[in-house]
């Protein structure tokens, strides 16, 4: 039989009282017994004793009738079960009655040895007998005796009731203790049976309700605890619950990778993706189901410990066995299980993406083909004509053919910026990296700006220098970003103003400085500078043949260069470009 | 009409019960009826004897005075009395005097008042279940003394002195034999050749252990008690001397006394142990067995008594 908290409890306190209880009762009784005992020998030593003292002189004159007298009273006392007086020699001289049947009879041996040589008492106990001999001496020489021999059987007597008493009293009190335990663990049993109640059905997913906190002891603090946990429990739950719906209404895939490798967890969006379930997901290895993005064994090689790896391209594997192409985040995430980390990955779908790159592609591609050559020829065609190739042209065709001339020029390099703006954004622009003295690129990308500058009547002057200084670069797309950027300060000059460029060394890097005085970009268009197609609207910006894509690729190519490019620019005041690139 | 719970009823009938017997009852003390009885008989029959005790000898006398009174009213006698003197001759002056009408004792203070004349024996008294006694006299065995005449130069215990057994009987018969017995205090004094020395124990159980401790040469005790004190060490003993026969205990009346009386007297005496009450107060009595008369008569069955008086006189009259 299994007993319960209450029971084992109660079982124990019986147990210990039971046990506590017959030891306490036999330690009492025995004491008590030895008292007793004590008190009934010290009581027939002291009578003995006293008779003793009484009989010495008839015992000296040989007075056996007056033995005979003193002796019948003591027969008497109570718990006396006989008396005799007896001579030197051993020999009863009287038991107390007239008839005297012991009369001449020999007492014990050892007694009569003893009250030859000594005048102390001497106790006899046997059973439930006590012999008190004691000696009478006179003149340094013995007489005799009285020996009285006393009853013991009231002694076992007491006992017995003493020991009843005792128990009766022990049980009494152990009767109080198991009641008191059974009460006790009432009070503390009844309200941990509430917690387990309250606990099976937080378990079984039932409503838990709250416990009423009777108490400030321990059992009242658990239930407090317990009404604290559950609380919390529910708000966790709230929240993950929100987060469940969180991550199945994203339309992101979302893929937990234990630290084996397993997937752990996936959220909607990856079955719909992959069209397998859950539990078709959960368990496998993650390599079977994403594959590594280029340059990787698998994903998770990707990962970097520092933080999430953004931008990498992988492709999922549906259940029929095609690739579906991903962008990919990847993070560690600690497991407190784990030693080693379990990882996050967030995935978006590229499927539409690469169709509309495709799209850009075949556009461009079109671009290329289709518009590029024309225009090629049209803008040969009418620079023949401003050339006077077919022949002098009046005023006014000149001009409409220099018209026409600048705008075919002005599409043609709008079309080039795609093509270059394409290519950047695809990856497949071609760099031929060289280790090349700066200053000669930046002399020469002035230089190709000039003509420009002096056609809108600004001044170009280089300042700074930096001689010697060596770079990295592809020299064309340096030159390429240089124009573009002296372009645009020419382009947003005031006539008659001045574009400094200066070169220089700043924190082991070095700086291409282009600075004009022009009405500077306002605040709300500095962080679409290098947007793409982006042109303020404002009137103090001219934008003479700006395809808007300049600073766009020109920030690319910087960026592919290991460089980069910035401004600062005050209003009314004027604009400062800064390119730089490591220096080799 | 009032209706009565049956509880009621009952207790109604239980009084009603109760009641009606009481009704005709005569009030009485004990529910019997009363008889009249005669008035006692003025008469007094007054018994003596002789004790230091009087208390006591009050109290064992005064039962058997009373039944001998109520059986004495035929001769006008309804009362019994008890008298107590403390000496002999106090007894014989109360005798003479009329003051005691019958006196019981042992043989030697009865044949010490019949020779004043003031009483005469008329019935045995049978105590214990015996009419007569004796007394022995012993010696240790190895004490050299095998006859009475050994005993000179040496000290004999006696018992009490007014016992018959322990002490009259066998100094008497000492004496009689030619002894001359002086007493002594001390047992341990120097006794001429010529003489007995004697002590008095007071009791038999001392007289045996102060023969066998060589306290006395000689001790004297009823014969019917030695055996008994004898006990394991009666081969250490040795019977010197043992006395006649004597009345264990005599019943004796005043001389004047009205002769209906006394025949009375023996009349209810000697019935006393045919009937029950009698022989409660005789046990009650000092263990009386029964009265009786002198096989062969008072006179002559008390004739060694009286001779061997003559050598204990004195002891007697004490």
């Amino acid at each position: 039989m299994r007993l319960g908290l209450k029971g084992r409890f109660v079982a124990f306190v019986v147990a210990i009282t039971i046990a506590f209880g017959v030891v306490l009762t036999a330690l009492a009784v025995r004491a008590q017994s030895e008292r007793l005992r004590h008190e009934l020998i010290e009581r027939g030593k002291l009578l003995t004793t006293v008779v003793a003292a009484n009989a010495a002189n008839s015992l000296a004159l040989l007075d056996v009738g007056a033995l005979r007298n003193l002796i019948a009273e003591v027969r008497d006392q109570e718990n006396v079960l006989g008396v005799v007086a007896f001579d030197e020699g051993g020999r009863v001289l009287t038991d107390g009655t007239v008839e005297n049947p012991l009369r001449h009879t020999l007492i014990d041996e050892a007694v009569r040895r003893h009250v030859t040589v000594s005048d102390t008492l001497l106790v006899e106990i046997a059973d439930e007998e006590m012999a008190v001999t004691a000696p009478i001496w006179l003149g340094g020489r013995p007489l005799g005796g009285i020996l009285i021999r006393y009853s013991l059987a009231d002694l076992a007597h007491d006992q017995a009731v003493l020991a009843r008493r005792t128990a009766a009293v022990g049980a009494f009190f152990a009767a109080l203790a198991v009641l008191a335990a059974a009460l006790l663990t009432e009070a503390v049993t009844r309200p941990l049976g509430e917690v387990i109640q309250a606990a099976r059905a937080l378990a079984q997913g039932k409503a838990v309700p709250v416990l009423r906190v009777r108490s400030s002891d321990e059992v009242g603090e658990l239930a407090a605890v317990f009404n604290e946990m559950t609380r919390r429990l529910r708000e966790t739950t709230v929240s993950r619950d929100a987060v469940d719906r969180v991550l199945a209404t994203m339309g992101e895939c979302l893929i937990v990778i234990g630290a084996d490798g397993a997937i752990d967890r996936v959220n909607k969006a990856v079955c719909d993706t992959v069209g397998l379930a859950e539990g078709e997901l959960v368990g496998r290895p993650s390599d079977e189901v994403i594959g590594a993005p280029e340059g990787y064994r698998s994903l998770t090689d990707a990962v970097d410990p520092q933080g999430p790896v953004h931008g990498l391209e992988a492709e999922l594997v549906a259940k029929d066995g095609s690739t579906i192409p991903m962008m990919v985040s990847i993070a560690p995430m600690a497991s407190p299980q784990e030693h080693s980390p379990a990882f996050v990955v967030v995935a978006s779908n590229l499927t539409e993406r690469v169709r509309i790159e495709r799209q850009k592609d075949d556009f461009v591609a079109m671009v290329h083909h289709e518009v590029r050559g024309p225009l090629t020829a049209v803008r040969g065609a009418l620079g023949l004509l401003a050339g006077g190739v077919a022949g002098q042209l009046d005023d006014r065709a000149r001009e409409l053919v220099e018209i026409a001339l600048r705008n075919s020029e002005r599409m043609e390099r709008l079309v080039n910026d795609l093509l270059t703006a394409r290519k950047l954004d695809a990856g497949k622009m071609d760099f031929r990296m060289q280790d090349v003295n700066l200053m000669p690129l930046v002399e020469q990308a002035v230089e190709g700006t000039s003509t420009y500058g002096a056609r809108h009547e600004v001044k170009i002057f280089l300042d700074g220098r930096v001689d010697g200084a060596r770079v990295w670069v592809d020299p064309d797309r340096l030159i390429q970003v240089l124009v573009n950027v002296l372009s645009n300060a020419v382009r947003f000059s005031p006539r008659g103003e001045t574009v400094t460029v200066s070169v220089a060394r700043r924190g082991g890097r070095l700086r291409v400085a282009v600075a004009d005085r022009g009405p500077g970009i306002p605040e709300e268009f500095r962080d679409k500078v290098f947007d793409k197609f982006t042109r303020a609207g404002d009137e103090g910006w001219r934008h003479q043949s700006g395809t808007g894509l300049g600073m766009t690729i020109s920030k690319a190519i910087m960026e592919e260069l290991g460089g980069g490019i910035t401004f600062e620019s005050v209003v009314d005041t004027g604009t400062t470009f800064f390119v730089d690139l490591p220096e080799s | 009409m009032p209706t009565f719970s049956r509880a009621s009823t009952k207790l109604a009938l239980l009084v009603v019960f109760l009641a009606v017997p009481a009704c005709g009852r005569a009030p009485s003390g004990d529910g019997q009826p009363e008889i009249r009885q005669s008035p006692a008989p003025a008469g007094v029959v007054i018994l003596g004897s002789v004790s230091l005790d009087p208390g006591r000898e009050y109290e064992v006398f005064r039962p058997f005075a009373d039944y001998l009174a109520a059986h004495l009213g035929e001769v006008g006698i309804g009362t019994g009395k008890v008298v107590v003197t403390d000496s002999l001759s106090r007894m014989v002056e109360a005798l003479r005097r009329g003051t005691v009408d019958i006196y019981i004792d042992s043989p030697f203070p009865v044949a010490f008042v019949c020779e004043r004349g003031e009483a005469r024996p008329i019935l045995r008294r049978w105590k214990r279940g015996s009419e007569t006694y004796h007394s022995v006299v012993f010696a240790r065995s190895d004490s050299g003394i095998e006859s009475a005449d050994d005993l000179r130069g040496h000290v004999i215990a006696f018992g009490e002195p007014f016992s018959t057994t322990g002490f009259l009987l066998p100094k008497a018969t000492l004496v009689s034999s030619g002894l001359k017995l002086v007493n002594y205090a001390d047992s341990a004094a120097a006794i001429p050749s010529d003489q007995v020395g004697y002590v008095f124990s007071n009791d038999a159980e001392n007289t045996l252990f102060w023969v066998l401790k060589n306290k006395v040469s000689a001790g004297a005790v009823n014969a019917d008690y030695f055996a008994a004190l004898a006990g394991s060490r009666m081969d250490e003993l040795r019977i010197i001397l043992s006395t006649e026969e004597t009345p264990r205990n005599v019943v004796c009346v005043r001389s004047d006394l009205d002769p209906e009386v006394v025949r009375k007297v023996e009349e209810v005496l000697l019935a006393m142990n045919d009937e029950q009450l009698g022989q409660k107060v005789l046990r009650d009595f000092e263990q009386t067995t029964k009265f009786d008369r002198f096989p062969t008569g008072a006179a002559h069955d008390l004739a060694r008594v009286h001779q061997l008086l003559a050598y204990i006189e004195e002891d007697v009259g004490q």
